[in-house]
């Protein structure tokens, strides 16, 4: 009895509800138009992920050199030039021309073209360059800093975190053209002149801020006194040290500063929004024509640190393109998605290397060589790269990365070819029966460097080596470079792509990061002639000539470069994969949704 | 009382401390600040180490470094200064701004799943306590012990996998399958075996009604379309409204005061009236309209039940304000749903609402709705998977606590002088059940704001815990670290001092001595 009438009021409730679903109150807000464009034109939006959240709009500081930092500030600062993803410099004639008017002092104007401005309307001129010596040259810099790197007199003006070595070797330049053009004039030829100047940011709001026009900034530029570490003055430069302190921390924000001159943009975008430690907005700067345009009308950057986390984001359509840490998971998580996203992998400029100290048990020359025919290059190359790229090779230059130039020539030349395997017999040949004991330090907790420690030492016992496990934890095998605790280490470098000024860094006698201490004399010659030439074909020519010093003297073997990836949603086109560490975000302005 | 509060203070302070001081000095150890620009091979490397020397007060051992951050840190606590100085994050941040930042994402995170699984974990404690040893008390056992085994990150990234991924899939075209139909009319015919009792044929019976009436939905739901355009309806309000006022009213009064039940059952058509009178307002409403109108809508409640009278006004009150309540929020649920295509449409969600990182779609516009919405979306996974793991402890300490209380004499004498026993449970077993709970949430909340690392990890959440697995590596910045401990130390021994006078509050056999 109850039964039924509970299952007729279910009844007539239910063909009611159906009747009546007619009647109800509202359909919603038909307000859907007003967000369903994206962006106001029609190029629509890519979304790219970032692990680092943005903090700075100056990224050429200590503090607000991070990467992400450095890839906004390439898509809204224009500058003479761009490196592309076969590391060659492209210059953008559309911005402004740089002429080298003599070799010999090495000479250099740059000159910028009218029409080119800030998203406020001044236009971008010598003033703003003038600025960008200051920094990047450090010519006033004066501050004594003991062994410790702490500053015991004198002062550092801009904190800037490039190399200064080479617009050190300018004076003060000579504008001309109408305030758009300055000339460089280098005390000796330096062999990276057409990397080392680079914009800065705009000189009239740093002047503005300082509480001064740009003129007489500009002025103060001029006119200051060269700054003498030998020497240092007891007062630093007010003038010079106010503008100093606001370049380098006034242009540090998480959010979007009221202040629409702490963002001008000079380039193809302009910031538009900014949350905090989530996401930034990039939009098109309207008046921006002095080089290649963007396509899309915006550009989103989110935050997201794990590559697993990504690489679900990517799947959801919530991101397009991605670039996580390469791994055997990440890439197989990725490829399971099948035709939805496009996966690319390359070689990074990172590469790991074994090198072998010029002491102790590795200072005979036969027992370095006897060791490096022991270390099985193929075979770790085949256990801890090829899961992640199928065709990657053992590096066979000390100098040059495969996407170099010069790279084959001299991997042909250098001897490399003698260790691309293990050649015990070789090995025991050179040791002569005798059985040295090699200790070989590495961070225990990089699982590759600690494979390649396990696959080289497993090889080197088998000529005799007795091989002592010199593995460190992650906090402390980098204090321990150079510390001569050890015989051989395996560690990783990253080669600058462009430019050879970081060549003596590593090999010549006595630099800093010359860990094992090589040392040669011919090679010293010649590094200090690569460094002061200016041509390409000669650097090529003189690199190849050092590494092979280099592989003759026994130094050591490269073993393989890293791999990256990046990935994104095959409704984007435009993305090519980059070395270097601008990323996938090289030609941003190639990006595009297909339609 | 008020010199035991202030022992109590005082020893917090020493202990935050020698601990500050001990974290200081572990954070400063934990690894080599130098060590990437060591292995450097740029060309300005010594450069480089001066700057970050410089930049981390490197030069100063970090016993020194320690007082320094202490001195900058004790103006927060000094009156009058009206500074807050905790030091910069190593990009220039200062860390006053991210904590304050971090802690906002970690509330934003945390504040549903916490409340949710309070209640729900108390619910199903209380439940399986008054149905011990039922299949009912095993699978709810099971179930929260399963959970709370599972590693959350591997629950979180299967959330996504299903809960976002494919559900989203599934929106494009929402149409049940036959067989997922089937399978689901099994799994919820289970469950409603599983909340019943009694003989075979009973429970046979009910697997088959709980079956049917799922799958009868969910073949008119995707009929319907109701995945598209989502909605509830007047008739649909009023039909869970008149469920909703009985259960409160059995809830706060029983059903058998007439007078609270018609008060209950009156806020349904109330709530009817609301929800086409209020419709031309709450399309351009804000949070504080919303607020002002629950406000009203208890206030209707409360103002009908005293009217209703009866022998005890205050119960009338309590079921149509708890009965308004609900009812309010079914009006807000249906125009959630209205608005559900909109969101749906709109060109920065792409089609797929539920999302798997962060804590909104970047540029989305549109009004209180929408934004909300997508607020919903965003924190849906992370909720339910904070909230699965955490339902264990509760439950499983209120079913006991439950348990012990119900052996109690004074239940026994409750029953025995004609109480109902929906009076001895609501009222004298269930408010004593919860006192040794009050310490177990006290203590939750002040630890869940140090942050859930893995959970804003896998989720993409820029929180406390966020903020501090950034500041240790790869580069250990003592500063933030240091931030995100005080933060989550004061919490620890705040609400450690807040569960002990509460619990002296609410049992009175426990007495602070001073």
């Amino acid at each position: 009895m109850r039964f039924t009438r509970i299952s007729k009021a279910v009844a007539i409730g239910a063909t009611a509800a159906l009747a009546l679903s007619a009647c109800a109150a509202s359909t919603g807000t038909n307000d859907s138009s007003s967000g369903a464009d994206e962006g106001e034109g029609n190029g629509g939006e890519i979304r790219v992920v970032e692990v680092n959240a943005f903090s700075s709009f100056n990224d050429n500081t200590a503090k607000g050199n991070v990467d992400i930092n450095s890839k906004i500030a390439y898509t809204t600062q224009s500058d003479f030039n761009y490196i592309d993803n076969d590391l060659k410099v492209q210059k953008n004639e559309k911005f402004g021309k740089y002429e080298v008017e003599s070799e010999d002092p090495l000479t250099v104007k740059y000159t910028i073209n009218e029409g080119v401005k800030w998203s406020d309307g001044e236009p971008v001129n010598a003033d703003d360059m003038m600025m960008a010596w200051a920094i990047s040259s450090g010519h006033f810099n004066d501050a004594k800093t003991d062994d410790e790197g702490e500053v015991t007199a004198g002062t550092n003006y801009f904190d800037y975190a490039g190399d200064t070595s080479g617009l050190a070797l300018t004076d003060v330049p000579e504008i001309g053209d109408d305030n758009r053009s300055i000339t460089l004039k280098y005390s000796k030829p330096f062999a990276d002149w057409e990397t080392s100047f680079g914009m800065m940011g705009p000189a009239h709001v740093v002047a503005d801020k300082a509480g001064m026009t740009v003129d007489e900034l500009t002025e103060l530029f001029k006119t200051a006194d060269k700054g003498d570490p030998e020497n240092p003055s007891k007062k630093p430069n007010k003038k010079l040290k106010k503008a100093a302190d606001f370049w380098n921390t006034g242009f540090d924000t998480k959010s979007l500063p009221d202040d629409e001159s702490l963002y001008l943009s000079s380039g193809p975008f302009i910031v538009d929004k900014i949350v905090p430690d989530q996401s930034m907005t990039l939009v098109r700067n309207e008046d921006y024509d002095w080089g290649p345009e963007p396509k899309v009308d915006s550009i989103v950057v989110r935050y997201i640190s794990e590559s697993p986390a990504q690489v679900q984001a990517l799947k959801n359509q919530e991101v397009d393109i991605i670039a996580p840490q390469a791994s055997a998971d990440t890439l197989e998580s990725l490829e399971a998605l099948g035709d939805q996203v496009v996966v690319e992998t390359g070689d990074q400029l990172s590469y790991d290397h074994i090198d072998l100290n010029y002491n102790g048990v590795f200072k005979d020359k036969d027992v370095r060589k006897a060791f490096m025919h022991t270390i099985p290059r193929q075979q770790i190359v085949d256990t801890i790269i090829k899961k992640l790229n199928p065709d990657a090779k053992p590096l066979d230059s000390q100098l040059f990365v495969p996407d170099n130039d010069g790279y084959e020539e001299s991997a042909k030349n250098n001897g490399s070819a003698d260790y691309q395997k293990a050649d015990i017999e070789k090995a025991k040949e050179l040791l002569d029966g005798k059985k040295p004991k090699v200790r070989i330090m590495y961070s225990k907790d990089n699982p590759n460097r600690a494979d390649a420690y396990s696959l080289i030492a497993a090889s080197a016992k088998k000529a005799g080596f007795k091989v002592v496990d010199g593995g460190l934890g992650a906090s402390e095998w980098g204090s321990a470079l150079g510390g001569g605790t050890y015989d051989a280490t395996i560690f990783g470098w990253i080669s600058s792509g462009v430019g050879v000024t970081g060549v003596p860094q590593i090999f010549g006698t006595g630099s800093s990061s010359n860990f094992n201490k090589f040392s040669d004399k011919k090679a010293d010659e010649l590094m200090d002639e690569l460094i002061v030439t200016t041509d390409e074909k000669k650097q090529t020519d003189l690199q190849i000539q050092i590494d092979k010093l280099i592989w003759d003297s026994g130094y050591g073997l490269p073993l393989f470069q890293s791999v990256g990836v990046d990935a994104y949603d095959s409704g984007v086109e435009g993305v090519e994969y980059m070395s270097n560490q601008t990323g996938v975000w090289w030609n941003f302005w190639d990006w595009n949704l297909k339609k | 009382m008020v010199t035991y509060i202030i022992r109590r203070l005082v020893t917090a302070v020493l202990i935050l401390l020698g601990a500050s001081f001990v974290v200081y000095q572990l954070t400063a150890a934990a690894g080599d600040p130098l060590d990437e620009l060591r292995q450097s091979n740029a060309p300005n490397k010594d450069q480089l180490i001066a700057q970050r020397v410089a930049l981390l007060d490197l030069g100063t051992p970090a016993p020194l470094r320690y007082f320094k951050w202490l001195g900058g840190a004790a103006q927060c606590v000094v009156p009058l200064v009206g500074k807050c100085d905790l030091g910069q994050k190593m990009n220039g941040e200062p860390v006053v701004d991210a904590l304050g930042r971090a802690a906002g994402q970690t509330i934003l995170l945390i504040t549903a799943a916490t409340i949710l699984a309070i209640v729900i974990g108390i619910g199903l404690g209380i439940i399986t306590a008054l149905r011990q040893y039922s299949t009912l008390d095993y699978s709810v056992t099971f179930m929260a012990f399963l959970f709370f085994s599972l590693p959350i990150f591997w629950i979180a990234v299967l959330l996504k996998e299903f809960g976002a991924i494919g559900f989203n899939d599934f929106l494009r075209d929402p149409v049940f399958s036959p067989t997922s139909i089937l399978i689901t009319a099994i799994c919820l015919g289970i469950v409603v075996v599983l909340f019943m009792g009694g003989s075979y044929l009973k429970r046979i019976i009910g697997f088959l009604i709980g079956a049917a009436a799922t799958a009868g939905l969910m073949y008119a739901l995707s009929v319907t379309g109701w995945f598209s355009t989502p909605g509830l309806g007047p008739i649909l309000i009023a039909l869970f409204g008149v469920g909703i006022a009985y259960l409160a009213t059995q809830l706060t009064a029983g059903v058998k005061n007439r007078k609270a039940l018609y008060s209950s059952l009156l806020m349904v058509p109330a709530g009817l009236i609301a929800y086409y009178a209020l419709n031309p307002v709450l399309s351009g409403i804000s949070g504080w309209g919303i607020l002002g109108l629950f406000v009203a809508t208890l206030a209707v409640g409360c103002i009908v039940g005293w009217f209703m009278g009866g022998f005890d006004r205050g119960q009338s009150m309590r079921a149509a304000a708890l009965s308004a309540f609900f009812v309010g929020g079914l009006v807000m649920l249906d125009r959630f749903m209205v608005e559900w295509p909109n969101y749906f449409s709109n060109g920065r969600v792409r089609g797929r609402p539920i999302a798997t990182i962060g804590s909104s779609t970047p540029n989305l516009e549109g009004n209180w709705w929408i934004q909300n919405i997508d607020l919903f979306t965003h924190l849906l996974l992370p909720t339910v998977a904070l909230l699965l793991v955490s339902l264990a402890s509760y439950s499983r300490y209120s079913r006991a606590s439950m348990l012990e209380i119900m052996q109690m004499d004074y239940i026994r004498t409750a029953r025995a002088k004609g109480l109902p026993e929906r009076t001895v449970v609501m009222r004298h077993a269930f408010r004593n059940a919860l006192i040794p709970l009050a310490t177990l949430v006290a203590f939750d909340i002040g630890g869940l704001i140090g942050g859930a690392v893995i959970t804003e990890r896998v989720f993409a959440f820029t929180g406390m815990g966020n903020l501090f697995v950034d500041s240790l590596l790869p580069v250990p910045d003592p500063n933030p670290v240091m931030g995100v401990f005080l933060v989550t130390g004061i919490l620890a021994l705040v609400f450690n001092l807040i569960a002990d006078l509460a619990y002296s509050v609410l049992d009175p056999r426990v007495r602070v001595k001073a």
